[in-house]
């Protein structure tokens, strides 16, 4: 059985002008919801997707995406119009018998079609229909993931940047393997920024009581502004993920994925010129996180190294 | 209606909205939602947290007293500050508005902290002379810089004919990252008076005690920071690297002792 159930995250009798369509109700105990939307690198989206796939977590729902998004594509038979598509925005359930999980994976960020990433009032209420979901199924915490720009190198393992929205889960975010806080990186002194919606639901989520933690892969500097995913910064999300949750997740597929990335991002690294590549080889001796013992090269070497690739790239590092 | 904003030089407009909230048992009231005001593109990250901007009214039932603690809006000033009145006029029946700002001062902290006061009438003026305060203020923006918005809020008020004052106090450029209780008392002891709230202020009392006995320990242990206090205390200035020293110090040693 299949029906509309209309929820508005302004109006308590029910009426809205944008609607969720669940396909059925179960009952869920303890759920936590894990929602991603794409962004650099698909860092979020891939880790998220194989979480999904891999605990078979059945389709639950969709957010109506006719008033957030041009439709894609239009088919049309024998001169008739048939069918109209529109980027998806699912909602996914798993019983685990422990803590059960939710899943929410939009296609696309609503944008007002000048913005790359989500902004102003529809992603607002985008953001608020996911969590009224959220809330109706019972969960108290929702996960979200995007990138990390970071200047380090492709060869090197991604880390996790971990940002919650209340204070008091500083200290369960930084017992998560391989994981850094902002204030764990040099020259952050704990701020930054968190765009598009993977930021905004830890915000709203925040304004309407529920704890939210963003988990975000590290992608290097050189890389993140081209249109490629960079499935090593999944996998480091994925790992604290299913940590996080208690779920076993089998990394055959994401390991699979990250070969063949590093293949191919070796196959163009190996054609850079030599001077870039030089510039960039340094990259495998920086640390921007703050040491704990003498490092390899001087802070004067670093700073150097950072402006030569922020001028070979014209690259800023930061959050996503 | 006292209203504090977030974004305050040393955060004294915070800490005076939680202190009140707290000791009066201010409830929310309101809210005033953030679309058309503030950036949804995402959040930012501050001590390793997201935040997000928030404009709530707490009612104190007890004592007929309103807060408004907001972030400052970004866009739609003028139309947001309507709504502030809206509510504190219609809803409310806010007779009088009272704003709280922090000044960055270059004195020491053994410096008694006074109260300046900007208002938007004569008649405001005339309620504020019987307290504690300097209003004799003589100021205009400088050609690179605009006005604080509680200058906006004054004047917005001024046209709806709500009597309404802003209130500076100076806080050491030193304790700017950490706290400043006398500060907060000085602020506290104002409203406490003007609108008799009855509040002890005991646990203040401590707090500018274990402050000052912290700070204390630090100079007898650092010659060089205490030199630079004592400057301050002379009222010579300090140059810029060892404002930054002073600063550094203070901010690691009254944060390790917590």
């Amino acid at each position: 059985m299949c029906y509309t159930y209309q929820v508005s995250p302004w109006d308590s009798k029910g009426k809205a002008a944008m609607g969720v369509r669940l396909y059925k109700e179960p009952k869920l105990d303890n759920p936590v919801m894990i929602a991603c939307w794409p962004g650099i690198g698909n860092i979020g989206v891939i880790a998220v997707d194989i979480l999904r796939r891999t605990m078979a977590a059945e389709e639950l729902g969709e957010i109506e995406p006719w008033d957030f998004f041009y439709p894609r594509k239009v088919v049309i038979r024998a001169g008739e119009l048939t069918d109209l598509e529109f980027p998806s925005n699912k909602f996914y359930f798993k019983k685990t018998g422990e803590k059960d999980v939710l899943v929410f994976i939009g296609e696309e960020q609503p944008n007002d079609g000048t913005k790359v990433y989500a902004e102003g009032t529809k992603a607002y209420k985008m953001a608020n229909l996911v969590l009224d979901v959220a809330l109706r199924f019972g969960c108290r915490r929702v996960y979200t993931s995007g990138a990390a720009v970071a200047p380090i190198h492709h060869t090197a393992r991604s880390r996790v940047w971990v940002v919650p929205n209340r204070e008091d889960l500083i200290d369960e975010v930084k017992s998560y393997e391989n994981t850094v806080l902002m204030s764990d990186i040099e020259d952050r002194e704990g701020q930054g920024s968190i765009t598009g919606l993977n930021g905004l639901l830890l915000g709203a989520a925040k304004k309407r009581g529920l704890e939210a933690i963003c988990v975000m892969g590290e992608i290097p500097i050189y890389i993140h502004g081209f249109p490629i995913p960079y499935p090593k910064g999944s996998k480091a999300v994925l790992e604290v993920l299913s940590a996080a949750l208690g779920i076993e997740v089998s990394m055959d597929e994401i390991n699979a994925l990250v070969q063949q990335s590093e293949s191919d991002i070796e196959s163009v690294y190996e054609r850079l010129p030599v001077e870039i590549k030089e510039q960039l080889d340094k990259l495998k001796y920086v640390t921007y996180a703050k040491p704990s013992e003498p490092e390899p090269i001087t802070e004067e070497d670093k700073k150097k190294i950072l402006r030569e690739i922020d001028r070979l790239f014209k690259k800023e590092p930061g959050g996503d | 209606m006292i209203v504090v904003w977030n974004q305050d030089v040393g955060k004294i407009g915070s800490d005076v909205a939680g202190y009140l909230n707290k000791k009066l048992r201010g409830r929310e009231l309101a809210e005033i939602r953030p679309e058309g005001f503030f950036s949804l593109g995402g959040v930012s990250v501050e001590d390793d947290v997201a935040q997000f901007p928030e404009s709530k009214f707490y009612l104190c039932r007890e004592k007929s007293l309103v807060i408004f603690n907001s972030d400052i809006p970004r866009y739609n000033w003028y139309e947001f500050l309507g709504l502030v009145l809206d509510i504190a006029e219609k809803y409310c029946k806010v007779k009088a508005i009272y704003t709280i700002g922090g000044m960055v001062s270059p004195g020491a902290h053994t410096t008694p902290r006074v109260l300046l006061s900007v208002v938007n009438s004569t008649a405001m003026k005339k309620i504020l002379s019987h307290h504690d305060i300097v209003s004799d203020m003589d100021y205009e923006t400088r050609g690179d810089q605009r006005p604080t918005f509680s200058s906006f809020l004054l004047w917005v008020a001024n046209r709806r004919n709500i009597a309404g004052a802003s209130l500076w106090v100076p806080v050491p450029f030193y304790l700017l990252a950490v706290e400043d209780p006398q500060a907060l008392k000085k602020v506290i002891e104002f409203f406490n008076g003007h609108l008799g709230l009855n509040i002890s202020f005991t646990d203040i009392d401590e707090e500018m005690a274990r402050q000052g006995k912290e700070i204390a320990q630090m100079r007898s242990k650092f010659p060089e920071l205490d030199g630079y206090i004592s400057s301050l205390e002379s009222n010579l200035g300090l140059t810029v690297d060892e404002s930054e020293k002073l600063a550094r110090g203070v901010e690691e040693w009254l944060r390790r002792r917590c």
